[in-house]
């Protein structure tokens, strides 16, 4: 402990002689990041403690925008004694520096603390590169090797110390092979990886392996061996909220194509609350939502209005708005055109399909609102209303419907009307269900708050010393005060007051 | 030796299935020869490196297999031949020229799917169509089942039964008879929900009956009570709504709750 302390310590001290050099502008450079958060890696594999290593990975995706070159090649050089071999191999992912900068760098690495950094580091610096050259297109062919040659490297290393980091590593290798357009390529590799790190019990691997295969064989519209994948294995509970929210949204997307709404309305919902808020990570919110409006219309729920209003959302979502607006008029001939109107974006957001589903809800919700608005109405009205072909098609219509659960009603045919049933009472055994379910919810949510509390290790010593402290103090004010007090009278009892 | 042999069956087995009428039973004897010439000629589950000429042969048989396999009625034979094409159509795609059967071949999985009710198979198959979503509707092989899809979704069953006759190939009628099956019985369950009785007449021409006593074959099957006498079906109603207080179910988990918060507080 008082070694990484000590380290740190080093460190801040080359932070300081670098900031000297540089006028400084952000409160921390790039370079200066990557070093510190080494640092806490150390720190994190010499007590064990995978937070540290989780605080190093939260600040991954804002570091990940600021990186260039020069500062990776900094964090390198400060963090690799000169003569490691390691130092070299990862430099030969960097292009090559200018010359006065390398003198300039060379005077800073003699300050370097001699000893090899855990493999965890390295590990963390080639996440740093793959996604620095992913930053650019002509580096992709780059990045899968770069990536292909990691994940060798973590296998090989097998430290339970590594999981964290390895989950955001595969993450990086599928981006590299998308973006190189060779994700099905990938395929293989991850449903090796994802055996291994099972049999590992490597939690976090396993949650972000599952997501890559999901989002690969979606990519490739393959929803029967996606499902398979789900079926055939169980996403870990330990698995943080962002792989939640992405394992959930595909779930989504799968039980969606498979007219299983309500289930896909679930995961919509689990997946919004995962995830992390709109302004952080906009592209997943936008697609969730794109999903989730789809998937209400299909259950025959027409979204809130205040959605399309979202600032985030408004404009992804001005093709759905129409489309929206067109099942709750229920109006055939506008639906069509919002359809052919934005039929391109629908396609790129692979949501072509389920709208073309809604087809038939716009008559459902058509008939609901009928039902709610009328007690009885004639086959012929509802035809003439809905603007369907033939009576004998309105009665077939409306016989599914109420099959269907959409309305509460009878038909009578003989009189050719339609008599739409009662509300039902808003109390029975389903409302203790679902008191029961958020009641248990709020409970499991308090219990695993509990749990989650942290407490540092022998903070109640000085606490308890404190305690102590105070406690003989006491006894001394008692004592004086009993002295003290014997003038007065002899009641014993006066320390009790305290 | 083999690749002669399969050459001179393959010939026997596409000029006896192109023969009008087709040599059915000729066929299948065919057929089974020379999925065993497949399998020792390494072709039937087709690998990178065989001779694309090769692939090509091995796709046809298999095709004519498939439709083979629906004119003699027999629909796991068809399932076979279809999981065995898939591999050919999804991923030598890009290898293999284009089958003029394959399109057919995917619409009719299509129809085979909608018959059995397995409408998120459905879906499911559409979605990974190697077309663009919207010319989907273009194509006559898959729009059929598309529409079919769309009109029974909706309830407009009176649509399909009317466009049983414009199948776009042979094949799609044989599969017309389950497809009525599968939807009386869709209509049957819906009335069994949305009316108290009908009329012996009524019920025979919304299920699409022309004799009385289909119908009460078909009613009988069902369960429903046919009276005769007054001309009426009764639908048997599915068990009246029991409201009943779990209080069981109740008990416990008060019980839970106030160990809950004891724990709390």
């Amino acid at each position: 402990m008082a070694d990484v302390e000590m380290k740190s310590a080093d460190e801040k001290k080359a932070e300081e002689a670098k900031e000297e050099e540089k006028p400084k502008k952000i409160p921390l450079t790039p370079a200066a990041e990557i070093k510190q958060n080494a640092a806490l890696i150390e720190r994190a594999v010499s007590t064990f403690e995978p937070r540290f290593t989780h605080r190093v990975l939260r600040t991954l995706t804002s570091l990940k925008k600021r990186l260039d070159a020069d500062a990776l090649r900094d964090a390198i050089e400060e963090i690799y004694p000169t003569e490691s071999s390691l130092r070299q191999q990862l430099l030969s992912w960097l292009p090559a520096a200018t010359s006065d900068h390398t003198m300039e760098v060379d005077s800073v690495t003699t300050k370097q603390p001699p000893t090899e950094p855990v493999p965890e580091t390295e590990i963390y610096l080639r996440l740093l590169l793959i996604h620095y050259l992913l930053s650019s297109s002509s580096n992709y062919g780059k990045a899968i090797e770069l990536s292909r040659q990691t994940v060798e490297k973590i296998q090989a290393l097998n430290r339970r110390t590594l999981d964290p980091i390895s989950a955001k590593v595969w993450y990086a290798l599928e981006r590299a092979y998308e973006l190189g357009g060779e994700l099905a390529d990938a395929r293989p590799l991850f449903l090796a990886a994802q055996r291994t790190a099972s049999l590992r019990h490597d939690e976090e691997t396993q949650a972000s392996l599952i997501n890559r295969l999901l989002r690969s064989y979606l990519q490739y519209n393959l929803y029967d061996q996606a499902d398979k994948l789900v079926s055939k294995t169980t996403f870990p509970t330990s698995a943080s909220n962002s792989q939640y929210a992405r394992y959930h949204y595909y779930l989504a997307r799968i039980k969606a194509v498979q007219l299983n709404y309500s289930a896909a309305h679930t995961n919509i919902q689990q997946a919004i609350r995962r995830a992390p808020p709109a302004t952080t990570a906009p592209g997943f919110y936008q697609a969730i939502h794109k999903l989730s409006v789809i998937v209400e219309l299909l259950m025959g729920d027409i979204p809130e209005r205040s959605l399309f209003r979202h600032p985030v959302l408004e404009k992804a979502l001005t093709g759905y708005f129409e489309i929206v607006k067109a099942v709750r008029s229920g109006s055939l001939s506008q639906f069509q055109n919002a359809l052919s109107k934005h039929a391109a974006q629908f396609e790129a957001d692979k949501t072509h399909t389920l709208i073309v589903r809604l087809r038939q809800n716009v008559i459902k919700t058509g008939i609901r609102r009928l039902s709610l608005s009328y007690s009885r109405i004639s086959l012929r009205d509802i035809c003439v209303k809905l603007h369907l072909d033939s009576e004998e098609d309105a009665e077939y219509i409306v016989g599914k419907a109420i099959r269907d659960g959409v309305i509460e009603g009878r038909i009578i045919h003989e009189k050719g009307w339609m008599e739409c049933g009662g509300q039902k009472g808003g109390y029975g055994p389903e409302v203790i269900d679902v008191f029961n379910r958020r009641i248990s919810y709020c409970l499991e949510l308090h219990n695993q708050s509990v749990k989650g509390m942290r407490y540092p290790l022998n903070a109640h010593r000085k606490e308890l010393a404190a305690a102590e402290g105070a406690r003989s103090r006491e006894k001394e004010l008692a004592k004086e005060l009993a002295e003290g007090g014997g003038d007065f009278d002899d009641e014993p009892g006066l320390g009790e007051g305290f | 030796m083999a690749t002669t042999e399969l050459g001179v069956l393959y010939k026997d087995l596409v000029q006896s299935f192109s023969a009008r009428p087709a040599d059915l039973k000729k066929c299948g004897v065919l057929l089974s020869k020379l999925k065993i010439g497949l399998i020792s000629a390494g072709l039937l589950v087709p690998q990178p490196d065989a001779l694309l000429e090769d692939l090509v042969v091995a796709r046809e048989i298999l095709e004519i297999g498939a439709f083979w396999s629906i004119r003699t009625k027999d629909i796991p034979s068809f399932d076979r031949y279809f999981s065995q094409l898939q591999t050919f159509y999804n991923d030598f795609s890009s290898v293999l020229p284009p089958s003029p059967r394959e399109f057919p071949l995917r619409g009719l999985n299509l129809i085979r799917l909608l018959t059995q009710n397995r409408i998120a198979d459905f879906h499911t198959t559409l979605e990974s169509l190697p077309l663009p979503a919207d010319s989907l509707t273009s194509n006559p092989f898959i729009s059929h089942p598309i529409n079919l899809e769309r009109w029974l979704m909706e309830g407009s069953y009176s649509k399909v039964w009317n466009a049983r006759e414009e199948a776009p190939a042979e094949e799609y009628k044989f599969f017309v008879d389950s497809l009525m099956g599968t939807i009386r019985n869709e209509i049957a369950s819906c009335e069994e929900t949305a009316y108290d009785s009908l009329p012996i007449k009524d019920a025979g021409t919304l299920l699409f009956f022309n004799s009385q006593s289909e119908l009460v074959t078909f009613a009988q099957q069902r369960g429903w009570q046919v009276n005769l006498t007054e001309g009426t079906i009764t639908f048997a109603k599915k068990g009246e709504e029991k409201v009943e207080i779990p209080r069981e179910k109740l008990i416990q988990a008060n019980l839970q709750y106030a160990r809950e918060l004891e724990q709390i507080v």
